[in-house]
């Protein structure tokens, strides 16, 4: 198979779009309003992934409560038909618990779990369908569920991916853009350009890190303003719902 | 009526698609102060930092996605979602979830359980009878997990938990009915969550969204919770068991209530057809209200209930278009009668 | 879940009553109302989205494969997770092994033959979102949307490949492709669906609901397939965290009793899943 070219000289990757453009974003809150105190679903391109928040909640394991703060935790569980190609996924799988472990600590810092002592606020997300983005997909699904349940935040985490093709950066990443070079995933904390989440794991030369983030961070802050959007169009809708 | 009703989930209605297209006007909201996390309150620092925000240099910026509420000098944004916040004061309904050395956890549906101490609750004998060990070791016969009862919340501890009491007649164990939930925001708080529906229905509607459908008990309740009341105790003492109060004289009303009945586990046994299929309509209803995000309050379900005899069969009500046109009924009649807020 | 002992004998009898009364007035033959989605998964031949009016939740995507038929035990592969729940607990390995025995039974293998060696090779995954009551009924309600709405690429080759080494080939054209159903044109295509009946005194009762179940004597499946009863057939305790403690020996009678009710109703529940499935629009919203 001849290589993909995945940035043309003219200017266009793969799926036609340009070097600063993010791929079709669309979201919802309050999805599940049955079975989860909040909910959501994201899809980032072709990547779509359901969240569900259940708490605060009084500890199922006594042993985990914190009288200093609510203990967080997350569980991602891909579905077997998430990739092109079926496979089957262990729930201990290396690469779930790692995005468990570096969700956990991202929202340890945006929630404020000091007003939530001796609880669990437990996140649950569910991957549908995986084509690039999957950790900034799964952090933008857990910042609007965790909104929706009306657990007091910081600020909005909005995360996206980035890769360097040569010595152009190109923002959100597909899955055969990921394949063929380094990238990496931030999460940015509300409109600000503070990190509460990066992840780099491919080697990025020092001196294009710079531009790289610069986008990722420009990206970030629209899909903050989308989800942003979702929110107060829920909020509106509800507003204009509840006659008291 | 259906074996099987399907529907298929619904876009979003166009013009509220329209609004999001129109993506600058964020500031345009309904109603008075829509916020979302991170956003800025306010910069001037003579307010009182409340609920749902946080403070930071000198500024107060909001914690959730909910509206502004200005109470004097305190400023507090109000989620639009979120679990039951207990106030002291409030009459909920619970469940035990665990028995522990003098004291009962209770699911309110709130962030934690709340307790309920051994001490709070009245024991059979009445009231002036001290508490002792013996009490302490058969708390399982007085409550246990799984039983449902309703309750006052005495007050919140620094965490935020509730310590509940049921020191009062109308608070206790739960029999005769079916229990359900609703979300807690649609509960409007009034003096009185306790009520008489047509059709011989009572109701607790606990401002925790916990509620409790149950056969009104009968008019001469006083004479047949005695006479029953020596059964249960009769029974007990069959068991070898505790021999409460025998010997004295009963001083008070609440006293002589206060015997083995308010912990019996036996239901009324004469709950005949037609409570039961009403207990099932007064059910439809308030998921109809809930599902229609109305406040729920004694008027509206007694509306609903007049709007739900159109249907033939109350099983019906529990599809999404009846839920919906009685929802819609309550509010036509809401405004006939010109009381709508 | 734990119901207190006033409340569980409240139901019982209610349940139990002669003309019986169930929490939410409905019949005994009475579903709760589903919302459904199909063919939402992009990647996917075929998907259904089936969620009831209590919060429970299921999603189901069919992927296929093209195999030599010769080599393979069975043409489906039926997998079901439950997060929360290892995939070798009792739970999740009843309802799996109820999935797949009733795949295995009741379908039409052939019209997944694609030439004289090679066949399609169905990967159905079940994954429970979130459930309260016993989950196998909407599972296989789902399975069976998601068969309903499956492609598949629509063979160009020649179907006669015995004696040539060429694999099989496909149109290139998505817009070509086939629904399962179409591929055997002798009859209509008809996935097998499972019923769970519960057993209260001398009444049984259709999709019984988490506290439903609490009361039950015993609980029975039935399988249908092709306008007809079929297997597996047999008694269950649904309630999964907690015993049904009325649980109760079953017998000849209330099966027999529940097959005729089976008989009765399970036509028009076919017909509501096929209709939903005619109605079903493509307006990409999933929720």
């Amino acid at each position: 198979m001849s290589r993909l070219e995945l940035y043309s000289p003219e200017g266009l990757r793969v799926d036609g779009r340009r070097w600063n453009e993010l791929r079709r974003f669309d979201c919802r809150i309050n999805t599940h309003p049955q079975s989860a105190d909040g909910s959501s679903y994201v899809e980032q391109g072709n990547t779509k992934v359901i969240c569900m928040v259940s708490g605060p909640k009084e500890p199922s394991n006594k042993s985990q409560q914190n009288s200093s703060g609510a203990v967080i935790e997350f569980n991602v569980s891909i579905a077997s038909f998430s990739t092109t190609n079926r496979k089957k996924r262990s729930k201990n799988e290396k690469r779930t618990i790692e995005l468990n472990t570096t969700l956990e600590r991202t929202f340890e810092q945006s929630i404020i779990r000091k007003l939530y002592p001796r609880t669990t606020i437990s996140v649950n997300l569910h991957v549908l369908a995986q084509d690039g983005g999957l950790l900034a997909a799964l952090t933008n699904a857990s910042t609007l569920a965790l909104i929706d349940a009306g657990i007091s935040m910081y600020d909005y985490i909005s995360g996206i991916s980035a890769g360097l093709h040569d010595i152009s950066p190109l923002l959100d990443l597909n899955t055969l853009e990921e394949s063929g070079m380094s990238f990496l995933t931030i999460g940015v904390v509300g409109n600000s350009e503070k990190l509460s989440l990066l992840l780099l794991e491919d080697k990025i030369p020092l001196d294009n890190l710079e531009d790289l983030l610069a986008i990722a961070i420009a990206g970030s802050h629209r899909i903050r303003d989308l989800m942003d959007q979702e929110v107060r169009r829920h909020a509106n809708l509800r507003a204009s719902k509840l006659v008291k | 009526m259906d074996i099987l009703k399907i529907t298929q989930p619904e876009a979003l209605s166009q013009d509220v698609e329209s609004d999001i297209e129109m993506s600058d006007n964020e500031n345009e909201v309904t109603g008075n102060s829509l916020v979302t996390p991170g956003e800025l309150v306010t910069d001037d620092p003579v307010w009182m930092k409340g609920h749902g925000t946080y403070f930071l240099d000198n500024k107060t910026y909001s914690s959730v996605a909910g509206s502004v509420s200005r109470v004097n000098r305190l400023l507090s944004v109000i989620p639009l979602r979120g679990r039951y916040q207990p106030e002291t004061g409030d009459h909920v309904v619970g469940r035990i979830t665990e028995v522990g050395p003098k004291r009962w956890k209770v699911d309110i549906g709130g962030k934690q359980d709340a307790v309920l101490m051994l001490g709070s609750v009245n024991l059979p004998g009445g009231v002036l009878r001290r508490k002792s060990e013996s009490d302490e070791l058969q708390m399982r016969n007085f409550l246990k997990e799984g039983d449902l009862l309703n309750a006052e919340v005495q007050s919140i501890f620094s965490n935020g938990s509730a310590s509940l009491h049921t020191r009062s007649l109308k608070y206790g164990k739960l029999r005769n009915g079916i229990f359900l939930k609703v979300p807690s925001n649609l509960i409007i708080k009034s003096k009185n969550h306790s009520f008489d529906l047509p059709g011989n229905i009572s109701i607790i509607l606990g401002v925790n969204g916990y509620i409790w459908l149950y056969k009104t008990p009968s008019s001469g309740r006083k004479n047949n919770i005695n006479a029953s009341s020596n059964k249960a105790q009769a029974s007990f003492d069959a068991k070898g068991g505790y021999n409460p109060g025998q010997g004295s004289v009963s001083i008070t009303r609440l006293e002589e209530e206060s015997s083995w009945e308010i912990y019996s586990d036996k239901n009324d046994p004469n709950i005949t057809g037609s409570v039961r299929k009403n207990i099932a309509s007064y059910y439809n209803i308030i998921k109809a209200l809930s599902h229609g995000e109305l406040g729920i309050t004694e008027q509206r379900i007694i509306m609903g209930y007049e709007a739900s005899l159109a249907y033939g069969n109350s099983g019906s009500l529990i599809e999404k278009e009846a839920m919906e046109s009685i929802c819609e009924d309550v509010l036509n009649s809401e405004k006939m009668r010109g009381d709508a807020s | 879940m734990i119901l207190s002992p006033a409340e569980r004998s409240y139901l019982y009898d209610s349940l139990a009553k002669d003309e019986l009364i169930r929490p939410d007035a409905r019949a005994d033959y009475q579903f709760r109302p589903i919302e459904v989605k199909t063919s939402f998964l992009p990647s996917s031949n075929g998907s259904a989205r089936v969620r009831l009016t209590d919060g429970s939740e299921i999603i189901t995507s069919i992927k296929s494969k093209v195999v030599l038929a010769a080599e393979e035990k069975s043409l489906i592969e039926c997998d079901i997770d439950i997060p929360g729940f290892r995939d070798d607990s009792n739970f999740v390995a009843n309802l799996k092994y109820n999935m797949t025995s009733l795949l295995n039974k009741s379908f039409p293998f052939e019209s997944l033959k694609l030439t004289s060696k090679y066949a399609f090779k169905l990967f159905i995954d079940c994954v429970v979102i979130s459930y309260s009551s016993f989950p196998l009924t909407f599972i296989s309600i789902a399975c069976y949307l998601a068969l309903k709405s499956t492609k598949l690429p629509k063979l160009i080759s020649d179907v006669n490949d015995e004696e040539t080494a060429e694999q099989p080939l496909f149109s290139d054209d998505w817009e070509n492709a086939q629904y399962l159903g179409d591929l055997n044109d002798s009859k209509s295509f008809n996935p097998p669906l499972i019923i769970v009946i519960g057993v209260v005194g001398k009444n049984l009762l259709f999709d019984p609901s988490a506290e439903e179940e609490q009361v039950l004597e015993n609980g029975i499946i039935i399988s249908w397939y092709n306008n007809d009863i079929s297997t597996p057939i047999h008694n269950l305790n649904f309630s999964v965290h907690s015993n049904m403690p009325n649980y109760k020996g079953l017998s000849q009678q209330m099966i027999m009793k529940s097959i005729l009710m089976a008989r009765k109703h399970c036509a028009n529940i076919v017909k509501a899943l096929d209709q939903a499935i005619e109605e079903q629009t493509d307006d990409g919203v999933i929720f």
